[in-house]
Formats: structure tokens, C-alpha cells, sequence
């Protein structure tokens, strides 16, 4: 478990992050989202061991980062923004490399190369150099590098960028497969859509405080007190419209295609009655449905566009 | 001792990390290559000539340790940094002092191979200068300024964590130290340069260093050439050592100038393996 308990850094009078709080489990893919400049990359460089926090702490399966980091490093991998790799090695040398540095024992190497080479897709590259291999396959040989030591938690920040739609998609894969292996993962990005796809657990950040954080579908459900119902009635608009807008739950109504979006403040039990009462007026109600938010939706309801 | 062998980082800079250096910097490595040569052909030239003595040979292989040692050291760190490579570095267990030794330790064995290639030339300098005393002293003085060079250029590559500056700041110190320092010392005081009679006894040879510092004539007596140089008058086996000379043994001369750089050495690698565990919070 990542148990994070008020981190803060300051860089002089600046507060690049501001007494961060969550809780991360196995398993748990963690989308950590913001805009650039809010505090995304400083916050894993701390849980990476690789900044000290000016106040707070985190725990990882209860090892303290600030006070133990050399009992915490073999237990996290860690993928940077900008990585690089040794070059003038062949992709097999390089993981070789990195297994002895994590003191695996020689007997074991062979096996657990063969396994994360495989893991990453990056079999039919064993031999090749590193430096001739493609921005996305680097991408993936950083996090195979990652993976040879069999981490719990993984701290990858904004893994996809600068990778081709392809790329992208199979890092997304890798990802995904990492969280069903029980794996923490902690991604960054500020490219909504990227995390949208494969995160349980989402935290946004902006100027350097997590302004909400927790399981997608919760901080949804929590932002849906301003519903949106899409009705689409069969026949003419215009008198649904007056009959709604003299409900008292119907903030405001947009027409668009034949349908309407209703702003709606009830809850479930209100829209259950909106729908009864249209149906015994006479209207003829072919979609009645609530609008689900997405992770943009989310984002933008949240944040003000404010860097640190 | 035995985490020691082991340390991946001592056998890939040693070995894997090194392999097509050849290839991607052809201008850097034909240069060494030349300056290797040359060296080589200089010494054989001067063996045709005329018998050149220990010590003229050991000038020549500090000559090109001015010139190689500081191509061992100058980007160890410098291109973890540029290349974004130190985090995944700091990240492992491997400990300061496996990344310190690995580093260091792979320049080192740079130095011991290079001073290897150099040594049949030893075995070609004159029979008849072979005094133990010129020989060891100045295998001190030379492996002492390479152990220098080695160390400086690591905690330089480490401090200023970018390959250019370190390496030029590496060879500029070394035109101030050997060429610019003594020729101002010997330039601003002209004619009044302190030469002190050379001490009869070893009491007398510590007062001699310490006047030494305190009279600025460190800048030149701590100049491994002019220690080479000096080394000299106590060189030949089949004459007597001139009286003038026969201070030189009081003063352990050559053997201090390269316990010095030694220690010298020691204490940038003490400050590189500082810096690691400050700044790699290791």
C-alpha cells in the first residue's frame, strides 16, 4: 500500500506541492492529472525518493521514503518525463545491466529478462542496440528496465508523450496488464483521453494541491449534482420545452438534433418523477437518459487552469 | 569484498559501455591514438639517439597522462546527467560506494593499462640508469598525477554536470598549474626566486617543505616535471650522486610530490562520494 501523508515541497517561496493526502492498494492505476507546471512531476520525484520532501512523508508497505529511501528504491520503478538510456548496448546488455545493479542473483537474470522482454514485447529486440531502437520501444524498454526488479509500486510520469497513436495504445496495454499483475500504478499526464481509458483512481492537481482524488466513478457520481438529461421526444420540441421549464429541477434546456439537454438538479428519485410525469401528460418519450461525464467533463468542472 | 567484484557498473564502464566508443567518436579516440603514437615514437627516437635516461621517459609518459588521464575522468558523471541516465542509476541498490568505485575504478584501470602499454619503454631506457630510488619516485610522481587528474575529473564531471566545461576546466587547471603558475613565480620575482640549500639531514628536509609553502616555491616544486626534472641529478647508476644532490634523499623527493597528489586524489573522491550521497540520497 502508498499511504502519502501531507507531502509538500517548497522551492524557496514557491509551493510546488502542497500537503498531498491519498491512498493507493495493489492493484490500483492511478491517473495523476494536471495541467503543466502544477505539481505532477515534483510529487513523483518525491515518492521516487529521488527529493525530499520539505514537510510530510509517504509509506510504501509502511517503509518510510523520507526516512528509509534505500529500503524503499527496490520497491519502486520509476520511469521518467525525460529518460535516457545507455547507448552502445544491445537491449539484452542493458537489462543484464540493470538486473545486476538490483542485485538479482546471476541465476535468476536470464529468466527474468526473458520474462519483462516478453512482458514489454520487446522479444524480437533482445539483440539490437538501444540507440537504434524507436521512440516507442525505448518507451517500453525504460519500463521493462523497471520492471526487472518486480516493483510493487510504479511511478510513471507521463509515459505516452511523444509516442505515435500506436505507441501510445500499447503503452496504454502495458499499463493496464501491469494493474492486473497487482501492481500500484501512478501515471501522469495531462492528456486526459490518455488515462481515461485505463485508471481506477484518479487525482487532479492544480497549482500544486490535489483538488480532488479517488475511485473515477465516485468523484463522477460527485460531480453529477448538476445532471445533464438527454430527452428526445418523438414528434415536435417545442411544447416539451414549455412543459419542462416549468419544472422546478430544470436549470436550462438545449435543444440540439431533435433532443434536449436538460440541466437538471434532482437526484434519481426526481428524474424517475420527471419521466412518470411526461408520460401521463402525453409525450411521447423515445430517450430518456442521463449524459455520463467523462474525465474532461470532470477535469474542467474542477480546475481553474492555474500553474504553481 | 565480494559485493565489491561484483559491481556491475565497474565491469560495463570497464567493458560493455565502452565497446563502440571506437566507432561513434573516431575523431576523440584517433586523436588518443595518435598521442599515444607519438609518444611511442618519440621515446624510440630518443633510445636511437642516445641512451635516454628513466627519467626522460618518465616525462614523456607524464606528458601523455596530461593528455589521456583527464579523457578517463572527464564525463563519468557528466553523461549520467546530459543523458538523463543518473536517476535510473540512483535508483538501484547499487550503494555510493559501488557507483563511486565503479566509476573511479574503471579510470583507474584505464590509467594502470595505459601506464602498462608505456612500460617497455622503461625496459628500453639506458641500463645504466635503473637506480631504484629515480625509478620508484618517479612511478610515484607519474601514477600520482594521473591518479590526480582521474579524480579531479570525476568530482568535476559530478559538480559541474556537463561534460565540456568539466573537461576544459580540467585542462585549463592543469596550463595553470604547470606552465602559467611557475612561469609568473619565476617572471614576478626574477631574480630573487628562493633557492635554499638542499637539507643534510631529514629534520632539515621538513623544515625545507615547510619553507617551501611558505615561500611560494611549491608552485614549483610540486610540479611533476619539474620533480621529473629534478630526479634527474640522482639518476645515473654509474656515477656518483653530486653532493648537491645528495639532498634530494632527505627530502624523500618525488615520493612527497606523489604521496600528495595521491592524497589530493583521495580527497576529490571523498568529495564525489559526498556529493553521491547528498545528491543521490544515497
Amino acid at each position: 500500500m502508498l499511504d502519502v501523508k501531507g507531502l509538500r515541497k517548497e522551492f524557496g517561496e514557491l509551493v510546488a506541492v502542497r500537503d498531498l493526502y491519498f491512498q493507493l492498494y495493489p492493484g490500483d492505476v492511478f491517473g495523476f492529472i494536471g495541467p503543466n507546471g502544477a505539481g505532477k512531476t515534483t510529487t513523483i520525484k518525491m515518492l521516487a525518493t529521488l527529493l525530499e520532501p520539505t514537510a510530510g512523508t509517504a509509506a510504501l508497505n509502511g517503509i518510510d521514503i523520507v526516512r528509509h529511501p534505500e529500503e524503499v528504491r527496490p520497491l519502486l520503478g520509476y520511469m521518467p518525463d525525460f529518460f535516457g538510456l545507455y547507448e552502445g548496448i544491445t537491449v539484452t546488455e542493458y537489462l543484464e545491466f540493470f538486473a545486476a545493479a538490483y542485485r538479482i542473483p546471476k541465476s535468476q537474470r536470464a529468466a527474468v529478462i526473458e520474462n519483462v522482454l516478453e512482458l514489454t514485447d520487446l522479444t524480437v529486440k533482445r539483440d539490437a542496440y538501444v540507440e537504434t531502437l524507436s521512440r516507442g520501444m525505448q518507451q517500453r524498454l525504460c519500463l521493462a528496465k523497471c520492471l526487472v526488479h518486480d516493483p510493487l509500486l510504479l511511478l510513471l510520469d507521463e509515459p505516452a508523450s511523444g509516442l505515435d497513436p500506436r505507441a501510445r495504445i500499447e503503452i496504454k496495454e502495458l499499463i493496464r496488464e501491469l494493474g492486473a499483475m497487482g501492481k500500484i500504478v501512478l501515471v501522469s499526464s495531462h492528456i486526459l483521453p490518455e488515462l481515461a481509458d485505463f485508471c481506477n483512481k484518479i487525482g487532479i492537481i492544480e497549482k500544486g494541491e490535489l483538488l480532488v482524488w479517488g475511485a473515477v466513478d465516485d468523484i463522477v457520481r460527485q460531480l453529477q449534482a448538476n445532471r445533464v438529461l438527454e430527452i428526445k421526444p418523438l414528434g415536435e420540441i417545442e411544447p416539451l420545452i414549455r412543459r419542462l421549464e416549468r419544472e422546478a429541477h430544470v436549470l436550462s434546456i438545449e435543444p440540439q438534433n431533435g433532443s434536449l439537454y436538460v440541466h437538471f438538479s434532482g437526484g434519481l428519485e426526481e428524474q424517475a418523477d420527471l419521466l412518470t410525469a411526461l408520460v401521463r401528460d402525453g409525450y411521447r418519450i423515445a430517450t430518456f437518459r442521463e449524459e455520463p461525464l467523462d474525465l474532461e467533463d470532470v477535469f474542467m468542472q474542477i480546475t481553474k487552469g492555474e500553474v504553481s | 569484498m565480494k559485493r565489491r567484484a561484483e559491481n556491475p557498473l565497474l565491469s560495463y564502464q570497464l567493458l560493455v559501455f565502452t565497446r563502440n566508443r571506437w566507432k561513434r567518436q573516431p575523431l576523440l579516440y584517433g586523436a588518443v591514438a595518435v598521442s599515444v603514437g607519438l609518444a611511442y615514437l618519440l621515446l624510440f627516437q630518443l633510445v636511437l639517439l642516445g641512451e635516454p635516461s628513466v627519467i626522460a621517459v618518465w616525462t614523456t609518459i607524464l606528458t601523455a597522462m596530461c593528455i589521456l588521464a583527464p579523457l578517463f575522468a572527464y564525463n563519468l558523471f557528466s553523461l549520467e546527467y546530459e543523458k538523463q541516465t543518473w536517476e535510473a542509476l540512483a535508483l538501484t541498490r547499487l550503494s555510493a560506494w559501488d557507483i563511486l568505485w565503479g566509476k573511479w575504478g574503471a579510470a583507474l584501470a584505464r590509467i594502470g593499462f595505459t601506464l602498462l602499454l608505456f612500460s617497455p619503454m622503461l625496459a628500453a631506457s639506458s641500463p645504466d640508469t635503473l637506480r631504484p630510488y629515480p625509478l620508484l619516485a618517479g612511478a610515484l610522481v607519474v601514477l600520482g598525477w594521473s591518479v590526480l587528474l582521474v579524480s579531479a575529473g570525476m568530482w568535476l564531471s559530478f559538480k559541474l554536470k556537463r561534460t565540456l566545461p568539466a573537461a576544459s576546466t580540467l585542462y585549463a587547471g592543469q596550463v595553470l598549474l604547470l606552465m602559467l603558475l611557475p612561469l609568473l613565480y619565476y617572471n614576478l620575482l626574477g631574480g630573487k626566486a628562493p633557492s635554499p640549500q638542499l637539507p643534510t639531514n631529514y629534520i632539515e628536509g621538513v623544515w625545507w617543505w615547510g619553507q617551501s609553502l611558505a615561500q611560494m616555491r611549491w608552485i614549483v616544486d610540486l610540479n611533476p616535471f619539474a620533480t621529473l626534472a629534478r630526479l634527474e641529478e640522482v639518476t645515473r647508476i654509474n656515477q656518483e650522486v653530486p653532493d648537491e644532490a645528495q639532498g634530494l634523499f632527505y627530502l624523500n623527493w618525488g615520493f612527497v610530490q606523489g604521496v600528495l597528489y595521491i592524497l589530493i586524489a583521495l580527497l576529490f573522491a571523498g568529495l564525489t562520494y559526498r556529493g553521491l550521497k547528498l545528491a543521490w540520497r544515497k
